[in-house]
């Protein structure tokens, strides 16, 4: 009982001082109730699709932030990761009968490989010259895909994969808590010692160099853990649409999560994955003008970024927060004085 | 057959020589990777069914309506959209995606999805060693030669070349030696634009004007370029000859692999790459910042 | 700055409406929802098809339920299949929950049909598909008749009857090059885009070609999506070939028949070129598609049975061009509706079991499903004489021309079939040029 008490107290006090100090904070407790609470409260299975899209997109999102965003290797072909997991599970669950939870994660295994086989002559590239070679990667494997049809279905793709779960219900819990534990893990993983290399290589490779740090090490992990995450998107996305095609592979694919991304905000890892939950249900909104749904969707991207070139998020999250110019803590704007050091905001 | 290959090959090569040189002086001298280049091309290519068709002008001035419509359309675009967000590298990125993705939209709003031609300038085919070749293809491959001697002249004896080259080898000097560094940046952009219009005038009739003819070219342009080294008027053409080679070579060599033809040049171009990471005649430009 | 703050408002107002939702309509109208790449030709033929049906009934007073009248109701859904099958499965998605349609028709790419088809079922709604022609659409309800038993294919016949009548087409002009020009042995090429669907025909023609006094010089497989094919075409004219068995369902059949008309290679382009089967074909080629013969469904002036003419002319005067096989949905709705008004139920399984006996007459032909060898349901459309057979057109002059079946012989000893409005195949001159001794 006291025990309860004590954990109860603790929580108490975190959510008090921790969480409910920052607005930023409240949206994230804010967004992980809803998305849990929402279908209990309203079970529409339309709704539901959609966030179970989003979450899986999401992912997809946060994965490419995790490699381009932290450590600035711009990835313009992410759709490989995805369309190399999707086939992968698929294969794996079809020919050699794995159920879900084994299939994803080796799919997913297969998406690794994917990621240092591309990384691996990607080393030495720069820039430009990367994002515009990286384009080339799933397109040459969409030319394998095609020459493969017994492998892999040809255009038509493997279809018939096993469901995740028997309701839709149990399909939305079981994408929707992977999504908020592989972001938050993707999130810890940017706050961690190597996500501070993430950084250092983006910011001055020759200096992480200089300070014998093995770069190379660290740009072949960040594409292996990228291509595993979005690999595990896109074993997901096969098994919830119960179908691996060759539109997994397709470049609207890669410039969608570049979009996405961009739009959210790079280098966060939560704008990407916000950024998701804003523009896929946008999409689904514009239904109600058809023909100019797309139109209206690159309107929008366009205008907010002349706006807020960093992003949407971050911009917004500017505005309700302002940094401590003396401890770096962040404060809401309203606040006149730190609340940690008492120093002046303005 | 190796005739056949040559012919093949340097057509499909002037074609991606001639995108790729826009895109490529956009991209040394702005700084601009701008995906929506192959949108322009087609654009310019709409633009021309329309004064055609719908208007009643004949090829030629269809022409010349498009590429400077599309030139003008180029200049507008950048001054509202890109040129306020030029320092956000990412934001451009995306900002073109999505410009690329609004022009065929609007394309589509305007002339539907169905699949559309126009004529071209002289009809018919050559007969050259035995292959046969289109007027237009030939027209395409003087065009790109036209091309590139103006383009030398331009950028080796003209005041606003000279102000192009300074400022694609070191921008922040060009602007301190008094050199009005957005201004350059613009008749980059304009003059670039107006090369993906006149590609498109020139290969338009050789093929099928729809709203997502962009994206084929588009692959194939950045590979051109990519092989060539950014920014290397040069390197992108003899990259977009010797990916045009490669195409024609799958082609004849095993034509029930022809679908692959794009598959191979990519993973040419990334062999290159694996070997020279700036490509054929880049030069690694130096970290800006 | 306020107006996009005003914007981000109201999308969020929006979608929030949109999630609490539309209050259900009257139980008085039946839903059929339409669903196909609504900005394209394909799904423009799905929805003109739909329309059709839908005044034509609604104008008769209805639909008749037992002893109730009830109007038909038309949902449109885009499914923008072509650009993003996500954004299909979502359509889909949408009909069932939100509209709450009682049956769909349409669905083009298989990959989105595939999946779209999942939800269709999970529903138990009755799904008609209306332009994908593979047979693991089929092979579905077969293999697990329970959970895909609402799936009917509507239209196109399935690929392996598509390979059968365009081989037929084959021999028919083959014996003309042979009987015209005098040729012994007809030199064919074989151009088929790169797709699974096109893959057993190529195999097929392997073993075929032979048999009907035929050689094959080789076989390329352009990419769908091709925009330039002189490189095939000079490779095609190399070899020799007089004709040309060409095998596209997509944007690559624009230019390999104008590019091969424009460059005069002498060898007859035969077989299916979906693209040769719009109206727009002319103009998207330049006239150069001239003398191209493809399979297709509907011509102007070729008449299969007395149901034929007026729906291809009420649809040419509705809406300007020829019906592709997409507007097919036509006959969905209207085969929906008739057995519907026999079994006096709207309830699905019920449906299901008279649709799966029934045969019946549409304006292409008449519709049988059929079974497996082993005798499992399958859904899928039994072709033949009698029921449906496809023509062939050629195009002449601007138009397309109706040039198949003539005095065609499905068997030995079965009556010659023409069917009414039938015209003489041409060989284009420069072929006959080349090869005329």
């Amino acid at each position: 009982m006291n025990l309860l008490r004590y954990h109860l107290r603790k929580l108490f006090l975190i959510l008090k001082n921790e969480v409910f100090v920052l607005p930023s904070r409240i949206v994230v407790l804010l967004f992980f109730l809803t998305v849990l609470l929402l279908p209990l409260l309203y079970d529409d299975p339309y709704m539901m699709r959609i966030l179970i899209l989003a979450s899986i997109f999401a992912i997809f999102a946060a994965s490419w932030d995790l490699l381009s965003g932290f450590t600035g290797q711009i990835n313009f072909g992410h759709a490989l990761f995805f369309g190399v997991g999707a086939y992968g599970t698929a294969i794996l669950n079809l020919r050699a009968g794995f159920p879900p939870w084994a299939s994803i994660p080796a799919g997913a295994l297969v998406a690794v490989l994917a990621g240092l086989l591309v990384g691996l002559p990607c080393l030495r590239l720069r820039g430009t010259y990367l994002a515009l070679t990286t384009l080339a990667f799933p397109i040459i494997l969409m030319g394998f895909v095609f020459s493969v049809p017994e492998l892999t279905g040809g255009e038509l793709g493997l279809s018939g994969l096993s469901r995740l779960a028997r309701s839709r219900i149990a399909n939305y819990y079981i994408v929707v808590i992977t999504m908020l534990v592989l972001v938050t893990v993707m999130w810890k993983i940017t706050d961690s010692h190597m996500g501070i290399i993430f950084h250092a290589i983006r910011e001055d490779e020759l200096a992480v160099k200089a300070a014998g740090i093995n770069t190379t090490k660290y740009k072949l992990i960040a594409f292996s853990l990228s291509g595993f995450f979005a690999g595990l998107a896109g074993g997901l996305y096969a098994h919830f649409m119960r179908i691996a095609g060759p539109s997994t592979l397709e470049i609207s694919m890669s410039f969608q999560v570049v979009i996405w991304s961009v739009f959210g905000g790079m280098v966060t890892i939560w704008g990407p994955v916000g950024a998701v939950f804003i523009l896929f249900p946008l999409l689904e909104f514009f239904r109600i003008w058809p023909e100019l749904r797309q139109l209206m969707f690159a309107i929008v991207v366009m205008i907010v970024l002349l706006y807020m070139p960093g992003g949407l998020l971050p911009w917004l999250r500017s505005k309700i927060e302002n940094e401590c110019p003396r401890c770096k803590i962040r404060n809401i704007a309203t606040r006149k004085v730190c609340r940690v050091c008492a120093a002046d905001l303005h | 057959m190796l005739i056949d290959i040559l012919i093949t090959s340097l057509i499909n090569g002037s074609t991606y020589a001639l995108l790729a040189i826009g895109f490529s002086l956009i991209f040394g001298v702005a700084r601009i990777v701008n995906i929506a280049h192959t949108a322009f091309y087609m654009v310019a290519a709409y633009c021309i069914y329309f004064t055609t068709y719908r208007l009643g002008f004949n090829p030629l001035s269809a022409m010349i309506t498009g590429i400077v419509f599309v030139s003008i359309l180029g200049l507008i675009v950048y001054k509202i959209f890109i040129a306020p967000i030029r320092e956000h590298e990412q934001a451009v990125l995306i900002g073109t995606i999505a410009l690329a993705i609004a022009l065929q939209e609007i394309m589509m709003l305007i002339f539907t999805g169905d699949y559309l031609s126009v004529p071209a300038l002289i009809k018919g085919y050559a007969t050259i060693l035995g292959v046969k070749v289109f007027y237009q293809q030939l027209i395409t491959f003087a065009s790109v030669l036209v091309v590139l001697g103006l383009m030398r002249l331009f950028l080796m004896h003209t005041k606003l070349g000279l102000a192009i080259r300074a400022t694609a080898q070191d921008r922040e000097v060009a602007n301190l030696m008094g050199m009005n560094e957005s201004r350059v940046a613009m008749m980059a952009v304009v003059i670039s634009v107006g090369l993906a219009g006149a590609t498109g005038a020139i290969i338009v009739p050789l093929t099928t004007v729809e709203p997502f003819m962009w994206s084929h070219p588009l692959i194939m342009m950045m590979a051109v370029v990519v092989l060539g080294g950014m920014g290397s008027i040069k390197g992108s053409f003899y990259a977009a000859f010797i990916l045009g080679f490669a195409e024609a070579m799958v082609v004849f060599l095993i034509p029930s692999g022809a679908f692959l033809k794009g598959a191979v040049a990519l993973s040419i171009m990334i062999l290159v790459l694996v070997v020279r990471p700036t490509g054929l005649f880049g030069v690694q430009f130096e970290e800006e910042g | 700055m306020k107006k996009v703050r005003l914007l981000l408002v109201a999308g969020l107002v929006g979608m929030l409406a949109l999630t609490i939702g539309v209050p259900a309509w009257g139980a008085d109208t039946i839903k059929i929802g339409v669903i196909g790449p609504m900005q394209f030709v394909q799904g423009k033929g799905h929805w003109n098809g739909a329309i059709m049906a839908e005044e034509e009934i609604n104008a008769k007073g209805g639909v008749k339920v037992g002893k109730k009248m009830m109007k038909i109701e038309l949902v449109k859904a885009d499914s923008n299949e072509f650009l993003n099958v996500t954004d299909a499965t979502n359509a889909m998605e949408l009909l069932m929950t939100r509209d709450k349609v009682d049956f769909v028709v349409g669905g083009f790419r298989t990959e989105a049909v595939l999946a779209m088809q999942d939800i269709a079922m999970e529903y138990q709604k009755i799904f008609i598909g209306c332009g994908a022609a593979h047979p693991e659409l089929c092979t579905r309800v077969a293999q697990d008749y329970d959970t895909y038993k609402y799936f009917f294919r509507g239209t196109p016949f399935n690929s392996a009857f598509l390979v059968r009548t365009s081989f037929l087409h084959l021999k028919f002009v083959g014996d003309i090059l042979k009987k015209e020009l005098g040729l012994e042995k007809v030199k064919v090429a074989v151009v088929a885009e790169k797709a699974m669907w096109a893959d057993p025909m190529v195999a097929a023609t392997e073993g075929f070609l032979p048999k009907i006094g035929m050689e094959s010089v080789g076989v390329w497989r352009p990419s769908p999506v091709a925009t330039d094919v002189t490189a095939e075409l000079s490779a095609i004219q190399r070899a020799g070939a007089q004709m040309i068995f060409t095998i596209f369902s997509s944007s690559v059949g624009i230019p390999f028949a104008r590019q091969g008309g424009e460059l005069k290679i002498p060898a007859v382009q035969v077989g299916i070129n979906v693209e040769g089967q719009k109206d727009g074909f002319w103009e998207a080629t330049q006239g150069m598609g001239e003398y191209i013969l493809t399979m297709n469904t509907y011509c102007r002036g070729v008449e299969y049975n007395e149901l034929t003419a007026p729906f291809v002319e009420t649809y040419y005067k509705r809406f300007g061009e020829t019906p592709t096989y997409t507007a097919d949905t036509y006959s969905a709705i209207k085969a929906i509706v008739a057995t519907i008004e026999e079994t006096g139920s709207l309830d699905a399984d019920e449906l299901v079991k008279a649709m799966e006996v029934s045969e019946r007459k549409v304006a292409s032909g008449i519709v049988k499903y059929m079974k497996d060898e082993q005798g499992r349901h399958l859904h899928d459309l039994t072709w033949g004489p009698g029921y449906l057979t496809s023509l062939a057109i050629q195009w002449i002059d601007g138009k397309p021309v109706g040039v198949w079946p003539n005095k065609w012989v499905a068997a030995p000893g079965a009556p010659e079939i023409t069917y009414k409005g039938i015209q003489d195949y041409k060989i284009p001159p420069w072929v006959i040029q080349a090869y005329k001794k």
